[in-house]
């Protein structure tokens, strides 16, 4: 069996749809969406109507949390005061177009969504905030796995698809009692563990306009990094007959992302 | 007596730098011009304020300003006066006579009269390379006198404004203030392949904004003068704002005083 894992959306129904109609295309039945629903993008109610629809398991992203509890806690992390204007504005237009039906469903999503040994979320186990970068220290990231209680956890927020395999890992630990003479030693081997992140359907940044999701087939238990082509064009002309700022357009149909990352991308807002 | 020569070329072939470099290099005394440029149909002038005469000065602090009479002499022994002219099209003759009259009168009224005219794309004395040529130019430019940006915006509205957002950039240059007193001049042509940022010599006291000459001019094809003074607007910085980048400036350096 195979299962498909959808995240950072970003009311961009075109890319939505088109992920959705290349999952369909391969017989997949089962999808996790890893939340970010809505923000920047011109469709937030079509996005949500589309997920609630198809009745697909979904975690709470920090643009859906924001949008819920009002924007207090992805601010500090705005790279620039121009990221920080424009993701204000957008917001402010998004909570503006987005329905009290769907607004409380994405209320109601959960911070996580467990299957047996794996784990979806939406930035890490610990907020829907905290990046998980490809790159971060090795230690920390199969900290945030093993503490979790998963063999495999699915991330998206950063919206860099990847697979990173942590193994290899031990602690090797010296105790010393009182009373004792010689300390002593114990080594912990630690399993492998394995961070996916699934990319971005509606804001890719991975260095083109393509959405992006991936496949985890269950029998291999191998990971698939999909890339789909979808109308970027419907987007942009939504985004500027919305009212959103042309630039977004812009910067969508060149593969940038709407506001720039933090600097500080390990930055977790404290609430 | 002093060597007076007239530096002509399209928008962006490098006057200025080849200008800087020249004047640098000049052991005597040292005087810049620049003359308002040769419209051609369909082919806008840029406003270029002063941001050119401002760099240079700030790089060479004895810099003889040869449009105020007043100031200083322009025909002593050993100087070199350039004149700075954006002209899309090479002149008619490579000899003064090619030069156009309207710049020649400007020049008399200054007291200037030239020994050399280069033109950029024409001359071997000048670089070679860089020299675009335009069939359509529009020009929009903004005044940002007392303006200062926020640091990281300026990056991003800069990469915005020559990777195409706001139209078809083929040239923009700036001179642009950031909260810590610094000033850069933003240069950028679509020949290059990067922008250049550099820092002036000369830095402002972290007291409120600076008074120096600061500006926006770009050249291009359907440019988006609303979407370029709209992004702009997102990027500067209130008082209030620069003021607590300030305070701790004014801190650090009364500390470093009293130590």
């Amino acid at each position: 069996m195979s299962h498909a894992v959808i995240s950072c959306l970003h009311a961009n129904l075109a890319a939505t749809e088109a992920v959705l109609a290349d999952i369909d295309r391969q017989g997949i039945e089962h999808i996790t969406c890893l939340g970010d629903l809505v923000g920047y993008g011109p469709q937030p109610n079509e996005v949500v109507e589309l997920i609630r629809q198809r009745q697909i398991p979904t975690c709470q992203g920090c643009w859906d949390e924001d949008i819920i509890d009002g924007l207090n806690s992805c601010e500090c992390s705005y790279p620039s005061q121009l990221a920080e204007r424009r993701g204000h504005r957008a917001h402010q237009w998004t909570d503006a177009q987005l329905s009290e039906e769907n607004k409380a469903f994405l209320a109601s999503l959960p911070m996580t969504v467990r299957r047996e040994r794996l784990l979806f979320v939406h930035g890490s186990p610990n907020s829907q905030h905290e990046y998980l970068l490809p790159d971060m220290d090795a230690f920390a990231a199969l900290e945030r796995v093993e503490s979790s209680g998963a063999n495999t956890l699915f991330c998206g927020h950063t919206h860099m698809p990847y697979v990173r395999e942590l193994s290899g890992g031990s602690i090797r630990v010296k105790v010393k009692q009182a009373g004792e003479e010689a300390a002593s030693e114990r080594k912990l081997e630690l399993p492998m563990r394995r961070i996916v992140n699934a990319g971005s359907v509606g804001e890719p940044r991975h260095g083109s306009t393509e959405a992006t999701y991936v496949i985890h087939h269950e029998d291999s238990d191998e990971i698939e990094i999909r890339e789909v082509a979808y109308d970027i064009e419907r987007t942009c002309r939504a985004i500027v007959d919305g009212g959103l700022p042309e630039v977004f357009a812009w910067r969508l149909s060149h593969g940038f992302e709407y506001a720039e990352r933090a600097d500080d991308a390990s930055h977790v807002c404290e609430r | 007596m002093a060597q007076t020569w007239l530096i002509s070329g399209p928008p962006g072939c490098g006057k200025t730098t080849w200008m800087l470099n020249t004047l640098k290099n000049h052991q005597g005394q040292r005087g810049y011009l620049r003359l308002p440029g040769i419209s051609t149909t369909g082919l806008e002038q840029a406003d270029d304020g002063a941001i050119d005469q401002t760099y240079l000065q700030d790089q060479i602090t004895d810099l003889i300003d040869l449009s105020n009479t007043d100031q200083a002499p322009n025909d002593q022994e050993q100087q070199l006066n350039l004149i700075e002219l954006t002209q899309f099209e090479p002149p008619s003759s490579s000899a003064l006579e090619g030069v156009d009259s309207s710049v020649i009168q400007q020049l008399e009224a200054l007291g200037l009269r030239l020994d050399r005219a280069l033109h950029f794309g024409r001359d071997d004395d000048l670089p070679k390379d860089d020299t675009l040529e335009f069939s359509r130019l529009e020009a929009w430019s903004m005044p940002l006198e007392r303006c200062v940006w926020d640091p990281n915006s300026l990056s991003s509205f800069w990469f915005e404004l020559v990777n195409g957002a706001y139209g078809d950039v083929y040239r923009a240059k700036a001179l642009m203030n950031l909260p810590d007193g610094r000033a850069f001049f933003c240069n950028w042509m679509v020949s290059q392949g990067g922008s250049q940022f550099l820092p002036l010599e000369s830095v402002a006291p972290p007291d409120g904004r600076p008074k120096r000459c600061s500006m926006l001019s770009v050249q291009g094809k359907a440019l988006d003068g609303g979407g370029i003074q709209a992004t702009i607007a997102d990027c500067l910085l209130s008082d209030e704002v620069l003021e607590l980048h300030q305070e701790p400036q004014r801190q650090q350096a009364e500390l470093t005083q009293a130590l």
